[in-house]
C-alpha cells in the first residue's frame, strides 16, 4: 500500500510550488536520472538549488508544511516535514562547474501538469565520474547504456521521448 | 483504420495534458493532426489497395506489436541491435531503458524510489 504513495501529490506540489515561485533549482543525481528513463535505484530526490535563501523556497515549504533546517558544522542543509522527506538538499556538485554553469545542461520534464528542470544525463554521469565512489562507478555502466539507449530512440524517434509524460 | 480521437483525448487526459498542449510539444501541427482526425483511413491508399487485393483488413499487414509480450519482444530486439554495434554494452540496461522510455517520467521516479528504498544502498 505505502509503494502507491511514493512521490504523490503533496511531493509533486512542493515542486509545482518551487517552480510557481520561479525558484531557480535542478533536480540531479539519480533521481534526475531515472525520470529520463535510466534504470537506476535510489532513496532520495536531489535538490540543487542557486540560492536556498531565496524566499520563494520558503513560500514553497510553507504551502506543503515543511521547514528548513540550516545546516551545522557536521550536517548539511535539510527539510523538514512530511511532504519534504524524499527531498534531499545539495549544495555541490562533484566535478560540474558551479549552479549558473550547469544551469542550462537541463531538460524540461513534465510532471503531470507541469514541467521541472532536470540535469542532463550527460551532466549526471560526469558528476558521478568525478566522485570517484565504489556505488557511483556501478551506476556509470548503467548511466552510460541508458543514454546510449535513449540517444538511440531518439535518433530513430525524431522526438523528446525523455522530456514528455 | 482511423484515428480515435477519444482514445487520443483520454490518455492526453491520464497524462495530466491536454491535446492542444500535447501536440505543441510534440511539435505537431494542429491543422495536420485534425486532418488526419477527419479521414477515414489514415493509412496511404496503396496499403489500403495492397490489403483489399490480399482480402485482409489492412491491421492484418501492419506490423504494430500489440500486445505486451509482443512489445517486450520488440525492445529486446533494439536493445540487441544497438548492443551489436556498441562495444562494451550490457544489453539488459539497455532494454530497461527502453521499457522505462514508454512510461511516463513520474513513474519512472517512483519505480527508482520504490526499490531504492526496498533496499538501501547507502
Amino acid at each position: 500500500m505505502a509503494d502507491s504513495l511514493i512521490f504523490g501529490n503533496r511531493e509533486a506540489e512542493f515542486l509545482k510550488e518551487l517552480v510557481r515561485q520561479k525558484v531557480e533549482f535542478i533536480i540531479v543525481g539519480l533521481s534526475a536520472a531515472a525520470l529520463q528513463g535510466a534504470p537506476v535505484v535510489t532513496q532520495d530526490v536531489d535538490l540543487w538549488f542557486r540560492d536556498l535563501t531565496e524566499p520563494g523556497v520558503a513560500a514553497a515549504l510553507k504551502k506543503v508544511r515543511g521547514s528548513y533546517i540550516p545546516p551545522t558544522a557536521d550536517r548539511p542543509p535539510m527539510f523538514a516535514g512530511e511532504a519534504v522527506r524524499l527531498f534531499d538538499i545539495v549544495v555541490h556538485m562533484h566535478g560540474l562547474g558551479e549552479f549558473d554553469e550547469e544551469k542550462d545542461n537541463i531538460i524540461k520534464v513534465r510532471l503531470g501538469r507541469f514541467k521541472v528542470p532536470v540535469l542532463k544525463l550527460e551532466r549526471i554521469i560526469e558528476s558521478k565520474k568525478a566522485t570517484g565512489r565504489e556505488k557511483d562507478k556501478l551506476a556509470i555502466k548503467v548511466l552510460t547504456d541508458a543514454l546510449l539507449a535513449i540517444r538511440e530512440r531518439e535518433g530513430r524517434g525524431g522526438g523528446t521521448t525523455t522530456a514528455r509524460g | 483504420m482511423r484515428l480515435d480521437l477519444d482514445a487520443i483525448k483520454a490518455i492526453c487526459d491520464r497524462q495530466g495534458t491536454s491535446v492542444t498542449e500535447m501536440l505543441r510539444e510534440a511539435r505537431v501541427s494542429r491543422n495536420a493532426f485534425y486532418s488526419l482526425a477527419r479521414k477515414k483511413m489514415i493509412v496511404p491508399r496503396s496499403i489500403e489497395v495492397v490489403a483489399e487485393h490480399l482480402g485482409v483488413p489492412v491491421s492484418a499487414i501492419l506490423d504494430e506489436p500489440v500486445t505486451p509480450a509482443e512489445r517486450l519482444e520488440v525492445l529486446a530486439r533494439e536493445a540487441s541491435r544497438i548492443a551489436a554495434s556498441n562495444e562494451d554494452t550490457d544489453s539488459d540496461n539497455l532494454r530497461h531503458t527502453l521499457l522505462l522510455l514508454d512510461e511516463k517520467p513520474v513513474e519512472r521516479l517512483r519505480r527508482a524510489l520504490r526499490r531504492g528504498r526496498q533496499f538501501n544502498f547507502r
